[in-house]
């Protein structure tokens, strides 16, 4: 019957409409007029000129670099935090109001981690075991570095230089106009000569009116989507509200002070580095550019208690242990994660991404490189 | 059989009404007519379709085929200008168990955004004044009885004035008195004009309040008009009561009437009875009632009764829907 | 129903009271905050009931709109009222709607009551770090129950669909319940990932967003345009099928 039909029309017509508007609201906004031809010195000249020190805006990331998801915001360690960092999916609120003035807060679900900066005030804060640290930083820390030599360069010079230096390994081109956070931005594409390392392209989006990169997207060999991306999904160029960056910790806080070394302290090397490079333990480095590997000597790198014996402890390596800030948690969550991730190759583990392999021999050393496996074992056997 | 009315003074009208669950159909090409006025008896055994004829009458339920015509408008495109204009019971009375009588009536009647709100409370109640509810207005409907529980029913269709009830067997569930009580209440509603439809699988009851029926069978309608019209739609037949029943069955058979034993046995003294068509009706021979009498004599039958009998209603209804408790299916 | 839902703060409020202590970070998120400040049973309470109890009673409420008129077979004498298909059909949906605003907002108000009445009250410390005072706090909560409301405007109209497909109120709710269980455990499988911006129950945690500062109003916005995409869906499902529905009930 027709009047049956007629009836069900809204039923059709309702998701047709949906689907049809997700389509085009999905599809690269060519609107507005493209962006003029630029070529990549002009590109990274606008980036170096840029002078956007105010905005807000959000951040959105991503991974797909085949690791496996760490629990967010499990703990306050900045060891861990990296990685965690790199391995799921982020949104983080960027405000930054001049030099001197920026907060970042990476969203978790029913948590929030922040870094705060006012001035000299040097605020971090975690919601999830509500957790703060400060740090006061020296009053002339910015003027030194401005200060700094060999830094004074303009930016004509710096571009010059940065494709002087990228000139062997990597082809810079610009690749057509892409639309980042509503924005048109030129789409800065640093492809790898080389065939040795297993990054296919870095793209980096600029602004088309500011010169202010807006995202940046690594692709890896074979892998159609972004092995790692991170841009901007909104972005404001406006100063934020100034409350934003005023920050007392909440009352009920455990707060933790964390010593800036002094002037000439923070000149020299990190206390720790230096330790670790006197001892012998500073990686080297074998091969250039992209296919560059680095070999940390036995030792350097922290390693799971049991990592030549195979089996995980399961007392140390749930990674979901409380208590997780102190070194000891810190280090059982990087075995888990290694534990998870690595294969045995022969001659020791393989943690491998698309982006990064890590080759953990036998003998303790560590190999890490954007190469493949064969590359790592062949720097690996002395010549 | 049905008298000529003009289409504009029928208060309902189906033709070739069909609905099928199924593969079973379960109205099939019912030509209903009801008279402005008139209080029309639908009758029919259970299962024969009636109240599935009554849903698809006020818009419940889409034909299969056919259409219906509701106070001279097309159904269900005009649903919404002729159902305030129609008070029904359907399938037995509903309500909200944990609502009192009276605002389960409240509450049918504001579903209604054509009726004023300010006269809801008195139309409420006089509608249960009219059932014989007052008294029981305020009891939550979980307490009713079944008769109670049927007279609400009737009251939510007295709510408005109404210009065509449609009672789906109104006298369900009632006592003798509550069945009087209805029966003079159908009939006051036809006084004030009203055209009352009622569907009833009970002879005794349509026999005793309609001006007009219609007869059910298996989805089919099988017979309706004015109560005199069905009557004289059965033949009268003659009765002879004789203990020479083989004779007399010979003679009534060269006569061209077609006599049948009497399924009741035999008569006082010993004698038998015989049924017959009465002559003179279409194609049953030319002899006159007097006629028959006289051959029967003659050929030396002992004629202890004879009488011409006026077939009677449920007769008629029997024939027509068949007789005993199988539900047709 | 809605006394049910505010048992959940009561039971919260009175466990927390009578326990110890709560180490941080365990349980629920906010759980251990609660003690410090009472308005936080509010928050607790509506994060509790989000996966289920806010779900289950929608989705019985939205489930037994139309198949409930059905089951006691008041809906054809409404319908020969008449009421109007249509009009009965945005009824109904309306008071599923009030049943999703009035669940949240009774979780949350009798949870800052409570919490009020058990334990000191005071500036609220947000995700980020941030205090706000009591009254801005309590803005917030009516907030987070304005975003659960909006939340539970799709499965209501999944419900109210549901129940037009049936006579049986019971079947309307347990599918409408499942419906949004599944949509959970769905939201919940990595591989599944490209599906679950789809799901209505994939913002539902998200009403987090607003306990930060300043209030990300993405996550609101995104839910709103995906609740009405759902309404938008579910009621012309529940339409269509109303309207052509034969009544024999
Ligand atoms: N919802 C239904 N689904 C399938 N068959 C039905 C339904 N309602 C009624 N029927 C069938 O239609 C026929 C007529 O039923 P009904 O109209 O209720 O009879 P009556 O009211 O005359 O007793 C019956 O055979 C019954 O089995
Ligand atoms: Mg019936």
């Amino acid at each position: 019957m027709t009047r049956t039909w007629l009836r069900w029309m809204p039923a059709a017509v309702v998701p047709a409409v949906i689907a049809a508007g997700v389509l085009s609201g999905s599809l690269p906004a060519s609107a507005g007029d493209p962006l003029p031809e630029k070529t990549p010195r002009q590109v990274l000249l606008m980036v170096a000129q840029h002078g956007e020190k105010s905005l807000s805006g959000t951040l959105e990331q991503t991974s797909q670099m085949g690791l496996p998801e760490l629990p967010k915001a499990g703990a306050g360690s900045p060891e861990t935090a990296w990685l965690e960092l790199l391995t799921g999916p982020h949104t983080a609120r960027v405000y930054l109001d001049g030099p001197e003035k920026a907060r970042v807060q990476i969203m978790d679900r029913m948590a929030e981690r922040n870094a705060v900066r006012n001035g000299d005030e040097l605020w971090f804060y975690n919601s999830k075991d509500n957790t703060a640290a400060h740090a006061q930083l020296p009053a002339d820390a910015d003027g030194r570095h401005e200060a700094r030599p060999g830094t004074a360069t303009t930016p004509e010079e710096l571009a010059d230089k940065l494709l002087a230096k990228l000139d062997a390994s990597t082809e810079v081109t610009v690749g057509t106009d892409v639309q980042v956070a509503g924005r048109s931005a030129y789409n800065l594409l640093l492809t790898p000569t080389s065939d040795a390392t297993l990054v296919d392209s870095v793209a980096i989006a600029v602004d088309g009116e500011t010169g202010l990169p807006l995202g940046v997207e690594v692709k890896a060999r074979g892998q159609a989507e972004p092995a790692f991306s991170v841009a901007y999904t909104s972005l404001t160029l406006e100063a934020p509200d100034a409350a934003i960056f005023n920050f007392t910790p909440p009352p009920g806080a455990t707060v933790e002070e964390i010593p800036v070394p002094d002037h000439k302290a923070a000149a020299a090397l990190p206390p720790s580095d230096a330790a670790a490079a006197k001892a012998g333990k500073r990686p080297t480095v074998t091969g250039t550019g992209w296919a560059s590997v680095l070999e940390f000597p036995a030792g350097a790198v922290a390693l799971p208690g049991k990592a030549q014996g195979g089996a995980p402890d399961p007392a140390t390596a749930n990674p979901l242990r409380p208590g997780t800030s102190d070194p000891e948690g810190t280090r059982t969550v990087a075995a888990a994660l290694l534990e998870q991730a690595a294969v045995a190759v022969p001659g020791g583990r393989l943690v491998s991404t698309s982006l990064v392999n890590v080759l953990i021999l036998n003998d303790g050393r560590v190999l890490a490189g954007s190469v493949p496996l064969e590359r790592l074992q062949a720097a690996a056997t002395p010549r | 059989m049905t008298a000529a009315v003009p289409a504009t003074e029928l208060s309902i009208e189906t033709t070739g009404l069909s609905k099928r669950f199924g593969h079973q159909l379960a109205v099939d090409g019912v030509d209903l007519a009801v008279p402005k006025g008139s209080v029309f008896g639908f009758l029919g055994p259970n299962g024969s379709g009636k109240t599935t004829t009554i849903r698809l009458m006020l818009g419940l339920a889409v034909p299969t085929g056919g259409s219906v015509r509701l106070l001279g408008e097309d159904m269900p495109r005009q649903l919404h200008g002729v159902l305030p204009r129609v008070g029904a019971l359907v399938e037995g009375p509903a309500f909200y168990p944990f609502l009192s009588g009276a605002a389960n009536l409240h509450r049918f009647d504001a579903a209604d955004p054509h009726v004023p709100a300010a006269t809801r409370k008195a139309r409420v109640r006089s509608a249960l004044e009219r059932v014989g509810l007052t008294h029981a207005a305020d009891k939550k409907v979980r307490a009713y009885s079944l008769g109670m529980k049927q007279r609400l029913g009737i009251a939510n269709a007295l709510l408005a004035p109404r210009d065509l009830l449609i009672l789906d067997e109104p006298t369900n569930g009632l006592d003798p008195q509550g069945t009087r009580e209805v029966r003079s209440l159908v009939r006051s509603l036809a006084a004030d004009g009203a055209t009352v439809f009622v569907s009833s699988h009970l002879l005794a009851e349509v026999e005793q309040i309609c001006t007009h029926a219609a007869i059910m069978s298996a989805g089919r309608l099988v017979a309706q008009g004015t109560l005199e019209e069905l009557r004289q739609g059965g033949q009268a037949r003659i009765r002879v009561v004789t203990p020479d029943a083989g004779t007399a069955a010979e003679v009534l058979s060269r006569l061209g009437l077609s006599a049948a034993t009497s399924p009741g046995g035999a008569a006082p003294g010993g004698g038998g009875v015989l049924y017959a068509p009465l002559p003179g009706a279409a194609g049953n021979g030319e002899a006159a009632p007097e006629a028959v009498v006289a051959a029967l004599v003659a050929a030396g039958v002992r004629v202890r009764g004879f009488a011409i009998e006026q077939v009677s209603l449920e007769d008629r209804f029997v024939a027509l829907t068949g007789e005993g408790f199988d539900v047709v299916q | 129903m809605l006394c049910a839902l505010a048992a959940i703060p009561i039971l919260i409020a009175v466990a927390v009271r009578l326990s110890s202590s709560v180490p941080p970070g365990r349980g629920p998120a906010f759980l251990d905050r609660i003690t410090q400040n009472g308005l936080f049973v509010g928050v607790t309470a509506m994060l509790v009931s989000v996966p289920l109890f806010l779900p289950l009673t929608v989705g019985v409420v939205a489930g037994d709109t139309v198949a409930g008129e059905a089951g006691l077979g008041t809906l054809r004498y409404l319908l020969v009222a008449p009421a109007g298909r249509v009009r009965l059909l945005l009824v109904k949906y309306a008071g599923a709607v009030a049943f999703a605003v009035a669940a949240p907002l009774v979780v949350a108000l009798v949870g800052a009551g409570i919490g009020a009445a058990l334990f000191p009250v005071g500036p609220v410390t947000l995700l980020s770090g941030d205090s706000i005072g009591a009254a801005e706090a309590l803005q917030r909560l009516l907030l987070i129950a304005a975003y659960l409301a909006v939340s539970l405007m799709g499965l209501s109209a999944i419900g109210l669909f549901m129940s037009t497909l049936t006579d049986v109120p019971v079947g309307a709710m347990a599918s409408t319940v499942v419906l949004s269980v599944v949509s959970q455990v769905l939201d919940a499988l990595p591989q599944l990932e490209w599906l679950h911006p789809w799901l209505f129950s994939h913002y539902w945690l998200d009403f987090a967003d607003l306990l930060r500062q300043p209030i990300a109003w993405e996550s609101f916005l995104t839910n709103a345009l995906l609740q009405g995409g759902y309404v938008a869906v579910f009621g012309a499902l529940a339409y269509g099928r109303f309207v052509t529905k034969d009544v024999l009930s």
